[in-house]
This record gives structure tokens, C-alpha cells and sequence, in this order.
């Protein structure tokens, strides 16, 4: 047996054996090592595309949120401003009424207090007016001692009522 | 002193007896250690918070994915797998050289394995995409005259690549075994006369640590690149992509 082959010679179960161990390699390396990295490198790629994704909808979501928020605000400004607008009008029809109210209310004890002075006054005046007489009738007796008759007295009185009545 | 192509180390009894040689135990031990390394450098990849090995491995694949794609094309990415065994087998076989081994690159059937799965690669692309026909007709163009010249230009290109290849790590093989020889011979007559200490070759230790850089290292990395460039650039020539470029924007 020969114990070392030639420099330069051609030995094919060499040439198949290096063909073996290529083959080994190349599958080797593919499982190991490349089918790995391009996992890895899928799985990077679809975690970056799925977070763009993720922060595209966050914004969108965002600017809707915004959008509605500021509706919102608007609007109930909107209705502060109406709510303000009512309870001033109203306020103020309130304080007209009270006001016309008080009014009348005020107009009416006036006009009753003038009913009421009227009806004294007449009361008054009827009251003076028999005081009157019956003085008269007394002093009148007392002076001319005699008994007029019944219908100069009667004269008389009505006479003398007459002119007291006017000269208030 | 003799040059030796490699050591056979036993016979497989089979078919009349398969010589095992150097070149495949080592081819063997160099299939074993890449296997361990891609394990560990294929493990625990995450998307997230790469490690500096992780980043490590993303760099030289990307690297490797950009070679094949400016050489070859998009189309051909599948052979990335061939084009990464290819070079890193015969980067580590050649860097054999360094621990004592004798690389399996170093042996000329290792490197025409090499060149004629590159040559069968072309034949087969240029059949595949042109037909028998076509294929055939290509060897007389331009003109009928150069015939011979195209053919011998198919079958010089895997043999002059397989020659460069086994050229450089063997004649690293053969100046190293001489520079040994000779700085042990210098030491014989410097220090032979000195009793015990004269027979220790002291001059050996330096000087090929020195030249091993460019045999060994550098040769190795070069011999690597430019036999996967070439498959690179001949495969991809004979697989050409459908759509020319042009048209494709």
C-alpha cells in the first residue's frame, strides 16, 4: 500500500468525498444557520411593518379623538351661551312682570285707599251735617223761644245743610 | 527531503478499497467545526436587541447576500447557501495550514471538485435556459471558425480556476516544508556543536510565523474569495435573468 498519494493526481473518491462534505455544508449552513437569519430578518421586517401599522392607526385614532373632542367642546359652549341667553331673557321678563305686578298690585291699594277716603268722607260729612241740624234746631229754639212750624222748620234745615255743605 | 501529495491513511474495503486520505479526514474535521459554529452563531437570533454576535452574523450575511446580488442577480439568491458552503469550506480547509493539518485545498482533487460543480452548474444553466440546441449552437458563435476555441476556453476556465486554487495552498504547503527544512539545517550548523540543546531547531520558531500570515491567512481568505466569485460570475452569466433589467423599471 501506497502511504502518501502523488502531489499532482487525480483521485475521484477524493473529488466524492469533497462532492459529500459540500453537500453536508450547504444543507448544514442552510438548516443552522441562513434559514435562521432569514427568519429572523421576516420576522424583524413584519414587526416593524405591523408597528408603523400599529402608530399609522394610533394617529389616525388621534385625530378622530381630537376632531370629536373639539366638536364637542364646541358644541357645549354652544349651549352654555344658549343656556346663558334663556336664563337672561328670562330673568328679565321675570323682573318685568314682578315689576308691572308691583304695580298694579300698588295701583289697586291706591284706588281702594281713595274709595275708602271717599266713603269716610261722606260718612263724615253726613254725620257733621245731622250734628248740625239738631245744633241748629236747639240753638235756633233756644233763640226765637217759639215753634216755628213744621214746614218753615223743615225749610229752614234744609237751608241751612245747603249752605254749610257748599262752604267746605 | 520530499514533497508529498497527501498522506493516504486507510482504506474503506469496499469497492476494491477506498483510499481515506488527509484531505478528507481534515475536509471532515473542517465539515465538523463549521457545523458547531453555525450552530452557535444561528442560535437564539432575536428581531429585537441583537447580540454583538447576532450583529456579527447580520453583517456577514448581508455581505454575502450583497456580493451574490450584485454579481449574480436577485433571481439567483438561491445559491447563496452554495456560495456560503463554498467559501467557508475552502477559507477553513486552506486555514488547516495553520495548526499543522495539511489543508484538503492543498490537494488538486479537492479544488476540481470545486471547479467542476461550477462547470456542471454553467452546462446546466445554459441547457436549461437555452435548450440542447441552443446550447450547442452557442459554442460556434459569433462565427463557426472559433468552435474549438470556445470549447477549449469551457473546459480551461474550471481547470485554470481549480489550478490557481490548488497552486497557491500547495506552493504555501511546499515553501513552508522548505523554510522548515532549511532553518533546521541553519540551526544544525550554528547550534549542532552545543551537547542536548544543539539538536532543538531553535531557529524554526519566528520566521514561518511570519511568513504563515501571508501563506496561510492571507492566501487562504483570497483563494476563498476569488474561487466563489468565480462561480459567482460564471454561474450567473449562464443564469441570466428572464427579464432583462432594463425593461424591468
Amino acid at each position: 500500500m501506497e502511504k502518501f498519494q502523488k502531489f499532482v493526481a487525480i483521485a475521484p473518491w477524493t473529488m466524492i468525498f469533497t462532492w459529500i462534505n459540500l453537500i453536508i455544508l450547504v444543507l448544514v449552513m442552510k438548516k443552522l444557520l441562513f434559514k435562521p437569519v432569514m427568519n429572523m430578518f421576516a420576522q424583524r421586517e413584519n414587526e416593524v411593518n405591523s408597528m408603523y401599522a400599529n402608530a399609522e392607526e394610533a394617529q389616525k385614532n388621534a385625530e378622530n379623538m381630537e376632531k370629536e373632542y373639539s366638536e364637542k367642546l364646541s358644541a357645549a359652549k354652544e349651549e352654555a351661551s344658549r343656556i346663558m341667553k334663556d336664563a337672561t331673557h328670562e330673568a328679565a321678563l321675570r323682573g318685568e312682570q314682578i315689576v308691572s305686578d308691583a304695580q298694579q298690585k300698588a295701583s289697586a291699594i291706591v284706588t281702594k285707599a281713595q274709595k275708602e277716603i271717599e266713603r269716610e268722607k261722606e260718612a263724615a260729612v253726613s254725620e257733621i251735617k245731622q250734628d248740625i241740624a239738631s245744633l241748629a234746631v236747639n240753638i235756633a229754639e233756644k233763640v226765637i223761644e217759639k215753634d216755628l212750624n213744621e214746614t218753615d222748620h223743615e225749610r229752614l234745615l234744609e237751608e241751612f245743610i245747603e249752605n254749610s255743605g257748599e262752604e267746605k | 527531503m520530499n514533497v508529498n501529495g497527501p498522506k493516504i491513511l486507510f482504506k474503506i474495503p469496499v469497492l476494491g478499497g477506498i483510499p481515506v486520505t488527509e484531505t478528507v479526514v481534515n475536509g471532515w474535521i473542517v465539515v465538523v467545526i463549521l457545523s458547531v459554529l453555525c450552530f452557535f452563531l444561528g442560535r437564539n437570533l432575536s428581531a429585537r436587541n441583537p447580540s454583538k454576535k447576532q450583529i456579527f452574523v447580520e453583517k456577514i450575511f448581508i455581505m454575502l447576500q450583497n456580493l451574490i446580488k450584485g454579481t449574480m442577480g436577485e433571481h439567483n439568491m438561491f445559491f447563496l447557501p452554495y456560495i456560503g458552503a463554498l467559501f467557508a469550506y475552502s477559507m477553513l480547509s486552506s486555514l488547516c495550514g495553520l495548526v499543522g493539518l495539511r489543508a484538503p485545498t492543498g490537494d488538486l482533487n479537492t479544488t476540481v471538485a470545486f471547479a467542476l460543480v461550477t462547470f456542471f452548474l454553467i452546462q446546466f444553466f445554459n441547457i436549461k435556459n437555452k435548450g440542447v440546441g441552443g446550447w450547442l449552437k452557442g459554442f460556434t458563435e459569433p462565427v463557426a471558425v472559433i468552435t474549438p476555441l470556445n470549447l477549449i476556453s469551457e473546459i480551461a476556465s474550471p481547470i485554470s480556476m481549480a489550478f490557481r486554487h490548488f497552486g497557491n495552498i500547495a506552493s504555501g504547503i511546499v515553501i513552508t516544508g522548505l523554510i522548515y527544512g532549511a532553518l533546521a539545517g541553519l540551526s544544525n550548523i550554528l547550534l549542532g556543536w552545543i551537547p542536548v540543546v544543539g539538536s532543538i531547531p531553535f531557529l524554526q520558531a519566528g520566521l514561518p510565523a511570519i511568513l504563515s500570515i501571508y501563506f496561510d491567512v492571507f492566501t487562504s481568505f483570497l483563494q476563498a474569495y476569488i474561487i466563489s466569485m468565480l462561480t459567482m460570475v460564471y454561474v450567473g452569466g449562464a443564469n441570466e435573468p428572464k427579464v432583462p433589467v432594463a425593461q424591468k423599471q
